[in-house]
């Protein structure tokens, strides 16, 4: 079917054709086009943000939850540049965003027009792929190509940057069928991993975010239940293996217990799956696990051996090369193994004191929805709570801004995970600090009817900050305290259901209220002021230096 | 162990795609002693050869990166051994008269060519390795230096090794 359209309806047409129904944006000058063309699509959902970062860590939201591009507009100028943590966030969890912006007219490019910004040259390098669209008859095939880029191979951000007189061209448009998506690609040989395997004494498993992108999950259990190899999952690993299963470790790195990471420097062999080792994960690299060779299983080639020295790299999609090694590897145990990690566990210290401890909280919130709910996280002294203490019983149910450790990603990023799940609660777990940064969201969230559960842990501080502080710069408090506004009544002004929790005896009631409002929620919990997470790996330091309770004096401030 | 290192690019000559592979080297950090760009005799394919102070390692993981940017065809981190390397430079001279004969020894001595006199002034052209080069360049400074045009270093491997033709493996896979 030929049809001549303009290139605002080229684009629309396009991301229907591709199977997109939700956009998140804003409108400017140079999107307009865009804009009016938009109500002829009425399949084509929109939803109007406050903020164009929103549009990008929502579109984020929604393509971690359902692990298809998520589509993001923004107009020219700081539209587009509103969308840079947004993209950067994206690029560094590997997540598969669509930015659609619009441009000054071409024959305006780099004469510094109002709202002209060169984003293709601001987002080189926190994209995957990004074009200029310079003529009117390639705009379907940048919009197909960005869609397909986006999710293929290791997933990543794609910007289309489109003059606002191409949006106005016209051009003939074809249908085309979606790309039918591409094979995973060979296995490589797995004789000698499976060799070092069965030879190890001390194996241990540490799956990284290339388990939950390959969905890989039913493999990784098998695997581990099949050999007794425990399981470390790392922050974006969260949820790619059941919390409550025998064979679970934790988390490793900076926040790991103190078991998790004494397996790590102990193993004489890890199988690593689709993570980068990154300085969060292992601490000092010249002290991480010695004694312990690398299996890497790893779909982008540049990864492996980038931070650890690996003995084997298996350059391929996790689900199929943990399906390979299913059929060689032979059954095993490590009981003795697994009881000497046993004995390395120590009583978790106590950093809370009072009655609204996370566990209580998060406890609730998992009571409250039976099991069913996705939990997205914030960035800070709650998004270690929230990534140890929750139990994850569904596979990507944990979602949150590992790699850039965004702030003010939770709010926006919940709402697109709600509109891709809509039978289930999603909470938005936040601090008081990462929380101002988006709170504007509300706004959206009732305008589209997005029922966002939002946990406010309030502590009146920037609190990982302050955790530093008080540990490596003399309890010197700059800039740290953070006051709040009346979140009940921040929560009225919006219209949306709001409660603050003070005491242990009421958490329990205002999540369940707040689970059975039917609409956004706000529950602000006044937590301990100066609760530290711990353990804690210092900056710099190997993954046996933990500090495990508070420190007795002021330690120096690390290079 | 550290030492110099060829990677050499095959891409698409768009000044995105070689703004991409330099941005690249930039945010990576790499130790980049060199960059030379041109087209090739595939219309529409430049090759990017850049030199790297660096080891291996490095420079195995700088043609990885390098593969993942759309619009890149190929690249590959070659052992300067396993490569002919060679770089012109230009260099613009103002030799006192009576030393002219003298010059003229040296540019002979390097297998160099006098390739423009004006008045008082002469452009020497050179062709070599980088050491080569360098060295030459220093038997000219006495005859009073006013300018150098170095175009970076090109190589290519040695033996049989013909470039991969297609576009790139996620194009391929797309709609393009």
């Amino acid at each position: 079917m030929t049809e001549v359209l303009t290139g605002a309806q080229i684009i629309c047409r396009t991301l229907l054709e591709q199977g997109v129904d939700l956009v998140f944006g804003y409108p400017g000058g140079a999107i307009m086009p865009f804009y009016h063309a938009l109500p002829e699509y009425p399949g084509l959902r929109h939803v109007l943000v406050r903020h164009e970062q929103a549009a990008a860590h929502a579109a984020d939201g929604y393509a971690r939850a359902t692990g298809r591009a998520g589509v993001c507009v923004a107009t020219s100028g700081p539209g587009a540049t509103n969308l840079v943590t947004g993209l950067a966030t994206a690029h560094m969890d590997s997540t598969p965003v669509v930015a659609i912006t619009g441009q000054v007219p071409r024959g305006m490019i780099g004469r510094d027009a109002f709202q002209e910004t060169d984003i293709i040259g601001i987002t080189q390098p926190i994209t995957k792929h990004s074009v200029l669209v310079e003529d009117v008859e390639d705009l379907a095939d940048s919009v197909r190509e960005a869609l397909t880029v986006a999710v293929e191979g290791r997933p990543g951000p794609v910007l289309v940057d489109v003059p606002k007189d191409v949006q106005q061209a016209k051009a003939e448009w074809r249908s085309r069928a979606a790309a039918a998506p591409p094979g995973r690609g060979a296995v490589p040989p797995l004789a000698e991993a499976v060799r070092l395997l069965a030879a190890a004494e001390r194996p241990l498993i540490m799956a990284g975010h290339g388990v939950i992108l390959s969905g890989a999950y039913e493999e990784l259990r098998r695997l581990a239940e099949r050999t007794g190899m425990p399981v470390i999952t790392t922050l974006l690993g969260i949820s790619g293996f059941p919390e409550s299963h025998p064979l679970h470790l934790g988390m490793p790195g900076m926040h790991g217990e103190v078991h998790v990471n004494r397996a790590i420097q102990q193993a004489d062999l890890i199988l690593g799956i689709g993570l980068r080792f990154d300085d969060r994960v292992t601490g000092n690299l010249a002290a991480f696990a010695r004694g312990a060779k690398v299996i890497h299983v790893e779909l982008d080639p540049s990864e492996i051996g980038k931070n650890v020295p690996t003995e084997i790299g298996l350059v391929g999609d996790a689900r199929e090369i943990l399906r390979a090694l299913l059929a060689e590897i032979a059954p095993r145990d490590c009981e003795a193994w697994r009881a000497e990690i046993a004995g390395f566990a120590r009583p978790r210290h106590d950093g809370f004191r009072g009655e609204l401890s996370p566990e209580s909280i998060l406890g609730a919130i998992d009571g409250a929805s039976g099991g069913r709910c996705t939990i997205v996280s914030d960035v800070g002294q709650h998004q270690m709570w929230v990534a140890k203490l929750y139990p994850y019983r569904r596979p990507n149910t944990h979602l949150t801004s590992g790699g850039l450790g965004t702030m003010g990603f939770a709010v926006p990023a919940a709402m697109g995970a709600a509109l891709a799940r809509p039978d289930e609660p999603v909470w938005a777990i936040s601090g008081d600090g990462g929380f101002q940064m988006n709170m504007q969201e509300i706004a959206t969230m009732v305008q589209e009817g997005i029922p966002v559960k939002m946990a406010v842990f309030n502590n009146g501080y920037l609190g990982m900050v302050r955790q530093w502080q008080q540990f490596f710069h003399g309890r010197r408090y700059s800039a740290t305290p953070i006051w709040s506004p009346d979140y009940v009544r921040l929560a009225e002004a919006y219209g949306i259901f709001g409660r603050r929790v003070e005491r242990g005896a009421d958490v329990d009631g205002a999540v369940r209220d707040a689970v059975a409002h039917p609409g956004p929620a706000l529950v602000e919990f006044l937590i301990e002021q100066e609760a530290n997470v711990f353990p804690m790996i210092p900056p710099g330091a190997s993954l046996s230096e933990p500090i495990e309770g508070e420190p007795a004096a002021p330690r120096l401030v690390p290079a | 162990m550290s030492g110099l290192r060829v990677v050499t690019v095959l891409l698409e000559d768009r000044l995105i795609t070689i703004n991409r592979a330099v941005g690249l080297l930039r945010r990576r950090n790499l130790p980049v002693r060199s960059l030379a760009v041109g087209p090739t005799d595939a219309p529409g394919i430049s090759r990017l050869t850049i030199m790297l102070q660096s080891d291996d390692a490095t420079a195995e993981r700088a043609a990885q990166h390098l593969e993942k940017i759309i619009g890149v065809r190929e690249a590959a981190a070659v052992l300067p051994a396993a490569a002919v390397a060679r770089e012109m430079a230009l260099v613009k001279l103002r030799p006192p008269a009576e030393r002219y004969a003298e010059l003229l020894d040296v540019v002979q001595l390097y297998h160099a060519t006098v390739v423009d006199e004006s008045s008082d002034v002469v452009i020497v052209e050179l062709t070599g390795s980088e050491a080569f080069v360098l060295s030459c360049i220093r038997a000219l400074e006495r005859f009073e230096i006013l300018e150098v045009a170095r175009s970076g270093t090109v190589a290519l491997e040695s033996g049989a090794t013909a470039p991969r033709t297609g576009t790139h493996p996620q194009l391929e896979a797309g709609v393009r």
